[in-house]
């Protein structure tokens, strides 16, 4: 019983003395010639701005709720699809089929019934911030500033 | 298995009848639903069978408790009034629908057979409630509470699941049967020492849920701030769920170890009871004081399960009977009082909000005064003889020093209890006639007059149980 847990300790071992055979192995043999450009963090190949702890908007957050949903629905689907396509359980039992295909079924169909809420409720529309534009009016004629540039 | 079905569906059809129902038509809906999903209950009356998988047992035990669960949604749905005039932010649906899907979590918890199916039951009926505490939005105490229950609800979490883990390791099993069987078969030598480990862990992450002593902190906090409503369904349903979990862990799976944890469920017992009474009897605001008086509920009922006699699982059910219905009562009136004071004066939910609301509102005093006369235990009223039947049976197993504290106890209780009954009849106050719902009279007078029949003919129950 706790003997099997023996597999768990060995593949921590193993993951952990890899990464560090490997990482040792690379700080040999690659040439090590730092600058700036490459020390700095790397963001998509953009210049990195600010901080990187900023605050999400919260219209994210609905997003990232549904997503997880069917993020769950993917992880139960994937074994479920093992299971359910193996030759050995179906010839088992008659109803096997049926009765796994039809659970599935009400799984998706109350997450769908889910989406379906969100939907009519309208939490899948952006909202887009109201932005007000700036009634400020300058003296300097927007000729001046194409002359400029 | 039926009303865990039910109960299910009725929640995801609330939801979508939210779209077109008025409220008032809302809830009557979920009225029906729940008497609906009572009716399958009782209907499997006699019937003792296993199901999904053998995780799940109903029995008349596991039948009486979801009763009693289902009952008290029934009372909150019905004081719930369509949640009142505010149309804009509040969602009489939604607010419904969780209430339904809390109720599943509660039915699965009086009914497991494995532990995991305890920890599934325990996190719907729990996040649930985290929702609900903080469904008052543009209220930054509710807000609070919201916050404060969940952390400190999803650790008390880890620490049940930490217990189920430890139990697993040293029995092998998820099953109450496994964990008896394979109990039962092994020398108790050779048992490894982390079980009891588990079984105190697991213990630790049930108390908390029923907010005794020394993990009881966020109740008064909590209590406060979630809309009357919610702390009416939080007070009832959760303590009696609660309840029947930790009947079912502590005396029937792990009654063989009596003596592994009943010293520590002893100590916390005294502490609860100490707690809960002392502060109780300090609070100004009369939701606070109802919040540390389920505090010390919460101690008298544990006397039983620590004394662990035949009688207890019936013992359990009648007190948490008698605590649902006085409990429901006394809130749903401060409720309507604390609407009707809001903005009259600084604090609507002290007790001297309450001052002189028998003068024009007689019903509503009376019931508040049947409902606190049963909190404290007064003879004629269904807590006397709650109280009665937990104190026979810690007299039974030869227990005279917890006695002993409990009674001086509710002697405190008597004092904190009388203050509400003094400002509603003696002191002199302001308070015109407040109209009530149809429904929530309704459910006001059946739940007073319970009180008082379970109090005059206890045996009417006590031959069912």
């Amino acid at each position: 019983m706790i003997e099997s847990f023996g597999y768990v300790l060995a593949f921590l071992v193993a993951g952990t003395g890899f990464m560090a055979l490997v990482l040792t192995l690379a700080r040999f043999i690659r040439p090590n010639r730092p600058n700036d450009e490459k020390l700095s963090t790397y963001e998509s190949g953009e210049a990195p701005v600010g901080n990187a702890n900023v605050r999400f908007n919260p219209r994210f957050y609905l997003y990232a709720l549904l997503f997880v949903l069917f993020e769950i629905e993917l992880i139960l689907l994937f074994p479920w699809a093992v299971v359910f396509g193996d030759k050995q359980l179906a010839a088992a039992s008659e109803n096997w089929k049926h009765f796994a295909l039809f659970e599935m079924l009400i799984f998706i169909g109350i997450l769908g019934l889910g989406l379906a809420y969100a939907w009519v409720k309208g939490y899948l529309e952006w909202e887009k911030p109201n932005i007000q534009a700036e009634d400020f009016k300058s003296p300097v004629p927007p000729k001046a500033y194409e002359k400029f540039n | 298995m039926t009303p865990v079905i039910a109960l299910s569906l009725f929640g995801i059809i609330n939801l979508f009848l939210g779209f077109t129902f008025k409220r008032q038509s809302l809830q009557v809906v979920t009225l029906l639903f729940i008497i609906c999903s009572m009716a399958l209950t009782a209907m499997d009356w006699n019937h003792e069978y296993l199901w999904f998988g053998d995780m799940m047992k109903t029995n008349n035990l596991s039948i009486n408790f979801s009763l009693i669960i289902q009952l008290a949604g029934l009372l909150v749905v019905a004081f719930s009034n369509g949640f009142g005039k505010d149309e804009v932010y509040t969602q009489p649906a939604e607010y419904y629908a969780i209430l339904l899907f809390s109720l599943v979590g509660a039915l699965l918890m009086v009914s497991f057979q494995n532990l995991i199916m305890l920890f599934v039951g325990l996190e719907i009926l729990s996040v649930a409630m985290y929702v609900l505490t903080g469904s008052d939005k543009r209220n930054l105490r509710s807000n609070e509470a919201a916050l404060k229950y969940f952390l400190m609800g999803s650790f008390a979490t880890g620490f049940l699941l930490f217990g189920i883990a430890l139990v697993y390791g040293s029995t092998r099993s998820l099953y109450i049967s496994g964990i008896l069987y394979n109990l039962s078969h092994t020398a108790p030598e050779s048992l490894p020492s982390f079980l009891y480990a588990g079984i105190i862990l697991m213990g630790i992450g049930l108390l908390f849920k029923i907010s005794a002593a020394p993990f009881h902190f966020w109740t008064p906090d909590v209590y406060e701030g979630a809309p009357t409503i919610f702390t009416m369904f939080m007070s009832t349903v959760v303590k009696t769920a609660g309840f029947a979990a930790i009947y079912h862990i502590l005396d029937v799976t792990f009654g063989g170890f009596q003596k592994n944890w009943i010293i520590t469920v002893y100590f916390i017992t005294i502490i609860t009871l100490i707690l809960g009474n002392i502060s109780a009897a300090y609070q100004q605001s009369a939701k606070r004081m109802l919040a540390f008086s389920s505090i010390s509920h919460a101690g008298y009922m544990l006397l039983t399960v620590c004394a662990n006699q035949p009688s207890t699982s019936s013992n359990i059910l009648y007190y948490s009977l008698a605590y649902t219905l006085a409990t429901a009562v006394s809130f749903a009136v401060l409720m309507v009082v604390a609407e009707y004071q809001t903005g009259r004066t600084e604090k609507p939910e002290n007790f001297d909000a309450l001052n002189g609301l028998a003068k024009n509102n007689p019903s509503l005093a009376f019931a508040f005064t049947v409902a606190l006369l049963s909190l404290a235990g007064i003879p004629l009223t269904a807590g006397f003889w709650g109280k009665f039947f937990v104190f026979t049976d810690m007299f039974n197993k030869n227990l005279t020093y917890p006695i002993i504290i409990a009674v001086l106890m509710s002697a405190v209780g008597i004092y904190y209890y009388f203050k509400g009954i003094i400002s509603v009849y003696f002191n002199s106050g302001e308070i015109e006639k407040i109209e009530t719902s149809f429904l929530f009279k309704i459910a006001l007078w059946s739940a007073c007059i319970g009180t008082l029949v379970l109090g005059i003919y206890p045996t009417l129950l006590k031959s069912i149980f």
